[in-house]
């Protein structure tokens, strides 16, 4: 696909081209952390966001959302699809490949069309990292590149000036949204490229899995009885923040609601976790997973196994979000996945 | 069908869940018109022992409360506990880390002597209790949502997990990152997360999580750099109960 060069000052004039169809959200600095939200002119764009706090999962997969309409008294429903067209500006790899996997998972089988619908409806624009928070990893389970999943992809390879990548046929329409832009040179590509491999060296520096990302399955295989679980797990708390912020995890829970009148009622879906209590039980009481260090243990096996048996990637994409929100410090998948290496090493 | 009878009752507290009831204003005319409403005294006048279900607010701090509190469950067929004084005890329990005597003459100065008092607790602890709403005060959401769901004839599980979950689906910025003590971790939500969605920390008026590790958080609180006098203070709160007697 071509590539093209944008400049800074064209972009107020692009958003303002995109915003006439799509809700912009770009990220932004609040409190000293950093979030996808809707673009104003006057927002300060953070091109050198390190992480955003939360998963851009909740774009496509919302905490809440109302799936069927029914009716009491007539026993009638129908599916409900709220859903308008939005931009995700600025997400880093390791969260379009989280999204790729996505795709992956809820399509499998039957389709989710809840989701898929608002899929469809979502532009996604990469943009390579500036910058690189302390407990990232992504470095380190294949996560640091995406070939797919993306519409246009961001560089900025100068101070005013961005090479930008088209993934899609979108994409580019969406950059010529104001005329067309110029094409990037083969030495601007390379600047790109050379951008790209500073950002993965950093990351890869400050964190690093000790052992391929591919062994991940299998060191975990012999590690279903370790000590670990049981030890690190005596301090979690159930919260399920692991899950909740991962930008993977998938699970939801269907609920009921009923209006005031109780003629009309409302089916809905909510964010699930494995780490939570009662994920697992079942009608009559039976908890499947019922102490804290099998749901602890479950939660590695869903990432770094049960993912990777099903889709031939991990099911974590190394962003360290779980590790910066457990309270508990307990979270870090980079360290459990380390130590349970170490463990099988010193048996043999 | 008949509709059912409701009454509501208040032991020791400050009649404010009631008063999250009377603040859904128009939709209590939809709720209620499902049910009889035989004695409500923050919204209406007259009163009969003739009821089903008994809504009951506070918490049983005297010998006295004990009879009367058991007479309301002889007559309910359905008894459901409204509010973090009925339901945990709620910051009635703050009295029990006193001296009887201290607290006695706080509240009622020379006329101390002519009060009988004891150790406040939840409901539960005297009678049994077949629902609670937690908070203080109650959620009105959830009031209606329990209130409905024993109309379809449906048991109302309040969340089982802590207050994060719901913070997370907000969106919020953990309050332990900034620096700051939030009960989060091991509070029962259910509320939404309201108080760290409007910039509080959560004081964990809905009480402990069934699933709460209470050792592990005191501990995690501990590496979050808070004292020992910090965290039980807050635990006290409204934990009270929970402290003192398990």
């Amino acid at each position: 696909m071509s590539n093209y060069i944008v400049y800074l000052e064209q972009l107020e004039g692009l958003f303002a081209g995109w915003q006439e169809k799509y809700k912009l959200f770009v990220p932004q600095e609040k409190e000293g952390f950093y979030f996808l939200e809707e673009y104003s002119p006057e927002a300060e764009i953070s091109f050198d966001y390190d992480l955003l706090y939360n998963p851009p999962k909740s774009f496509i997969f919302p905490p809440r959302e109302d799936l069927i309409e029914f009716d009491l008294k007539t026993y009638k429903s129908k599916p409900l699809f709220t859903v308008s067209p939005q931009i995700l500006f600025g997400l880093h790899p390791y969260d379009i490949k989280a999204l790729n996997q996505l795709d992956q998972v809820m399509d499998m089988g039957s389709v989710d069309v809840n989701y898929r619908q608002r899929r469809d409806n979502t532009i996604i624009m990469g943009l390579t990292p500036l910058r690189v928070c302390p407990e990232a990893f992504w470095g380190s389970v294949n996560a640091f590149n995406v070939d797919f999943g993306f519409d246009l992809f961001w560089t900025k390879i100068g101070p005013a000036t961005f090479l930008v990548e088209v993934g899609s046929k979108k994409g580019e329409e969406l950059l010529f949204v104001n005329g067309r832009v110029d094409k990037a040179t083969s030495a601007e590509r390379e600047v790109a490229r050379r951008k790209k491999q500073e950002i993965v060296s950093l990351v890869q520096k400050q964190n690093r899995l000790k052992y391929s990302w591919e062994e991940v399955p299998r060191v975990l295989e012999k590690s279903f009885d370790s000590f670990l679980w049981a030890e690190k797990s005596r301090k979690c708390l159930a919260c399920g923040s692991c899950n909740l912020i991962c930008p993977t995890c998938y699970c939801f829970d269907i609920l009921d609601e009923v209006d005031d009148k109780l003629n009309k009622g409302k089916r809905y879906r909510t964010w699930d976790g494995c780490m939570l209590e009662s994920f697992a039980k079942i009608a009559g009481g039976h908890n499947f997973r019922g102490r804290a260090a099998e749901r602890y243990r479950h939660r590695y096996f869903r990432k770094g196994k049960y993912i990777y048996d099903m889709l031939g990637e991990l099911g974590c994409v190394g962003c360290g979000r779980c590790v910066r929100v457990c309270t508990a410090r307990i979270a870090n998948p980079l360290e459990v996945f380390n130590v349970l290496w170490e463990a099988l090493s010193y048996e043999r | 069908m008949s509709k059912p009878k409701v009454a509501f009752f208040d032991f020791a507290g400050c009649e404010g869940d009631q008063l999250q009831i009377a603040n859904l204003e128009e939709r209590i005319l939809d709720i209620a018109s499902h049910v009889e409403i035989v004695s409500f005294r923050e919204v209406k006048t007259g009163h009969s022992d003739d009821y089903e279900i008994a809504f009951v607010e506070g918490s049983i701090t005297r010998y006295e409360d004990e009879e009367r509190i058991k007479e309301i469950r002889s007559r309910a067929k359905i008894l459901i506990a409204l509010g973090a004084c009925a339901t945990i005890g709620g910051i009635n329990c703050l009295k029990n880390f006193l001296n009887e005597q201290e607290y006695k003459n706080m509240v009622y100065g020379p006329w101390a002597r002519y009060y009988s008092t004891y150790a406040a607790r939840p409901v539960s602890a005297v009678v049994p209790v077949d629902g609670e709403i937690h908070g203080c005060p109650i959620d009105k959401e959830e009031f209606v949502e329990v209130v409905k769901s024993l109309l379809l004839g449906k048991k109302y599980t309040p969340p089982d997990y802590p207050v994060c979950v719901e913070c997370k689906k907000a969106g919020n910025i953990c309050q332990f990152e900034r620096g700051r003590l939030c009960l989060g971790i091991i509070t029962r939500a259910g509320c939404g997360g309201v108080c760290v969605s409007r910039g509080s920390v959560c004081w964990g008026c809905r009480g402990p999580a069934p699933s709460a590790n209470l050792d592990a958080a005191r501990e995690v609180m501990d590496e979050h750099g808070f004292s020992w006098v910090e965290v039980e203070d807050r635990l006290r709160l409204y934990l009270g109960h929970f402290l003192k007697f398990n």
